[in-house]
């Protein structure tokens, strides 16, 4: 399968990223794992004639340098996905955007360098209603939302929403992404 | 101003117990807890019924009264006893020698103990570390404390005695040489009761050292801290302990549904003692030590992490705690201060609560100059009297019932039988029970009576009904939302220290759900 961009993650920023592009005449793929609570402008999307897999999940890239060129996903098996751009949108720890074992904190699908602190009990603030660390960590990226691995700005992979390192607007957060894109 | 024989200081299962033997031999009694029934080392230990094994070695005499015990309380406290059996389990590296001793012990201190092959040993517990060189079979148990204390308390009401919770002691009153009460400060209201008594037990845990001080007698307690962990399942059926001298984290214990993996062991001051928290070294260290007892622990999710703490005694002339006991200490007062009317009760272990109780109680007897006998070894807890397990009836009544026992059929299943707790099965029916009979004011109790929350979710699915639920059978329908952050933050403070993999998932998701 070959479009534009490829946005992982069906949830708000996700499905913003994606109408903004497709008014922008992008042809995109949405890969939505999990729950998706945002009927209204799923079935937007679909009635423009954007491809929404529902339940599916990306399990790996192939990489040329710092450019993304292909995604493979759990049901479209051995064929993969090509697109000139990518958008990461799958959230936090909930969605699984990111994952954590007693020692790291991690995203599960790139590798994208993840902002948090290494003292495990610096996670949690032990007042619940208080700000939590953990809800800080996230995924970096340079001033054009790229997404940082290893130290390098991936070329036309991006980061948006929840997933994001410091909390920005989810909705704000993917529509500088599109600006960037388009 | 009321006048009772005894005043019973603490709601632990010491003060519950004491509450308990003291109404039955007919005592006007009062017991008082500064917060609620369960709140110190009661509600925050491993829930093993010991047999004596882990004592046999090096306290043979505690040892001999916990098999003893363990007996009673597999009869008087059969809802608050699952019979399943112990492994001592030798692995490699503990040496070798430590399991012939072992055995010897038992046998001395009457313990039913048996050498099994380890093969064996991994056949019936397959979670067990596959490189076992040996294994002991004894009769250890899990026993749940809450429905324990719980049960004490309510035949301690039922013969008479008066349990006021939230009701902390400010001053002991002193009449010639004498404690002929206290003086109370309602928590919520600040109001002031005071309560005469012809005999004060400090029965106070951990806090025994400042209720001691009130009296000015001298009392040098060790506060121990021990650290648990509970796991989102039951790994093993039987409870699973290193064979070795004890040391951190060497006991599994399967209890309902889940696992309790515990203790590490150390000083804390007294200070700390209202607000001990688990740290991640302990947690570390007790993740460390259980994967190498039972391996599948480390792929297991932890579901959270607290701490009790225990009040060993020291005799004062022992700064260096060298000879502290994990015995029974029981002090008169008149006799090592010449202060009349005045017992601590200290030390011990849940295992033998009720013989401690008794032997407080005989005390109490012969400072009021009263014979009467001691009948609670003999006498089931409420809920215990008979075979309490339902033939009949659907899954909503035997939950019930292996909580209840026979008191379950007090409950309103028709008309009140929606289930409000998944995980453990707590219906509307339970619930209005535990508010009309527990002493039930807020989530935290309706846990501590119901295990409501205890499980898998950690009420993070259901918290919002069950408060609704319990707020409108409070009667006070408008709190619903004051009952959920208070109950919240409670759990929170266990989830916090574990809080990584599908924990911190889950945390979350809680605070979508629950952040105002």
């Amino acid at each position: 399968m070959r479009c534009d961009v490829v946005i992982i993650g069906g949830g708000l920023a996700g499905l913003t990223a994606a109408l903004e592009l497709q008014r922008a005449g992008r042809r995109c793929v949405v890969v939505a794992g999990g729950m998706s609570l945002h009927e209204t402008p799923r079935a937007a999307f679909i009635a423009a004639g954007g491809v929404f897999l529902r339940g599916d999940f990306v399990k790996r890239g192939e990489w040329k340098g710092s450019r993304l060129l292909r995604v493979w996903t759990r049901n479209l098996g051995s064929e993969p996905i090509e697109a000139k751009d990518f958008i990461l949108a799958t959230g936090r720890f909930f969605s699984k955007g990111l994952a954590s074992t007693m020692d790291e904190i991690y995203e599960p699908i790139f590798g994208c360098d993840v902002r948090y602190d290494k003292d495990r009990s610096a996670w949690v603030n032990t007042d619940f209603f208080g700000p939590q660390p953990f809800e800080e960590f996230g995924v970096e990226t340079d001033g054009c939302g790229h997404a940082m691995i290893h130290g390098v700005a991936a070329e036309n992979l991006y980061a948006a929403g929840e997933i994001l390192c410091d909390r920005k607007d989810i909705e704000q957060s993917a529509l500088a992404v599109c600006r960037n894109i388009i | 101003m009321k006048e009772y024989d005894v005043l019973i200081i603490g709601g632990g299962i010491t003060g519950v117990g004491i509450a308990r033997d003291c109404a039955m031999r007919g005592l006007r009694t009062i017991l008082v807890e500064r917060q609620d029934l369960t709140n110190g080392a009661t509600g925050r230990n491993h829930g093993l019924l010991h047999s004596g094994a882990r004592y046999a070695v090096a306290d043979p005499d505690s040892a001999a009264e916990c098999i003893k015990e363990n007996r009673i309380l597999r009869r008087i406290a059969a809802n608050c006893v699952e019979p399943t059996g112990g492994l001592f389990v030798t692995l490699p590296g503990d040496d070798v020698g430590y399991a012939g001793t072992l055995m010897k012990a038992c046998h001395r201190a009457g313990i039913d103990a048996k050498e099994i092959d380890p093969a064996e040993a991994i056949r019936l517990e397959p979670a067990l570390n596959k490189s076992a060189v040996g294994a002991i079979k004894v009769p250890d148990a899990s026993i749940d404390p809450f429905r324990l204390a719980t049960a004490n308390a309510v035949d301690a009401r039922l013969h008479g005695a008066t349990i006021l919770t939230y009701h902390e002691v400010v001053q002991l009153l002193r009449e010639n040489g004498s404690i002929v009460g206290a003086r109370l400060r309602q928590l919520d209201s600040g109001e002031m009761v005071t309560v005469r008594a012809a005999v004060t037990v400090n029965a106070a845990g951990v806090w025994g050292q400042k209720i001691a001080g009130m009296a000015d007698v001298p009392l040098t307690l060790l506060p121990s801290k021990g650290s648990l962990l509970i796991f989102g399942h039951r790994v093993a059926k039987m409870t699973l302990n290193r064979c070795r001298k004890p040391a951190s984290a060497d006991i599994l214990v399967p209890g309902d549904v889940v696992s309790v993996l515990g203790t590490t062991s150390s000083k804390v001051s007294i200070e700390e003692c209202d607000n001990i928290r688990v740290t991640s070294a302990e947690v570390d260290e007790l993740l460390q030590e259980g994967c190498a007892l039972a391996p599948i622990l480390a792929q297991t999710r932890v579901l959270r992490a607290y701490a009790g703490v225990r009040p060993l005694y020291s005799a004062s002339n022992d700064p260096t705690g060298r000879s502290v006991s994990r015995g029974i200490t029981i002090i008169d007062h008149e006799l090592s201060d010449g202060l009349h009317g005045f017992i601590t009760a200290t030390g011990g272990k849940l295992t033998t609560y009720r013989l401690m109780a008794e032997q407080v109680s005989d005390m109490v007897c012969q400072k009021l100059k009263i014979r009467r006998r001691c009948r609670t070894a003999d006498k089931p807890l409420p809920g215990s009297e008979k075979d309490f397990f339902p033939a009949e009836g659907n899954l909503s009544r035997k939950a019930a019932a292996m909580r209840h026992g026979t008191r379950s059929s007090q409950m309103d299943f028709d008309s009140k039988s929606e289930v409000l707790c998944g995980c453990e099965h707590v219906t509307r029916a339970e619930i209005a029970y535990a508010v009309k009979n527990l002493d039930v004011h807020n989530l935290v109790e309706l846990r501590r009576r119901t295990r409501v929350g205890m499980g898998t979710c950690q009420g993070s699915f259901c918290m919002g009904k069950v408060a609704t639920a319990l707020a409108e059978e409070l009667g006070r329908p408008e709190d619903a939302d004051r009952l959920v952050a208070q109950y919240v933050q409670e759990r929170w403070k266990g989830i916090a220290p574990v809080c990584w993999g599908e924990s911190l998932r889950e945390a979350e998701y809680m605070r979508k759900l629950y952040r105002k």
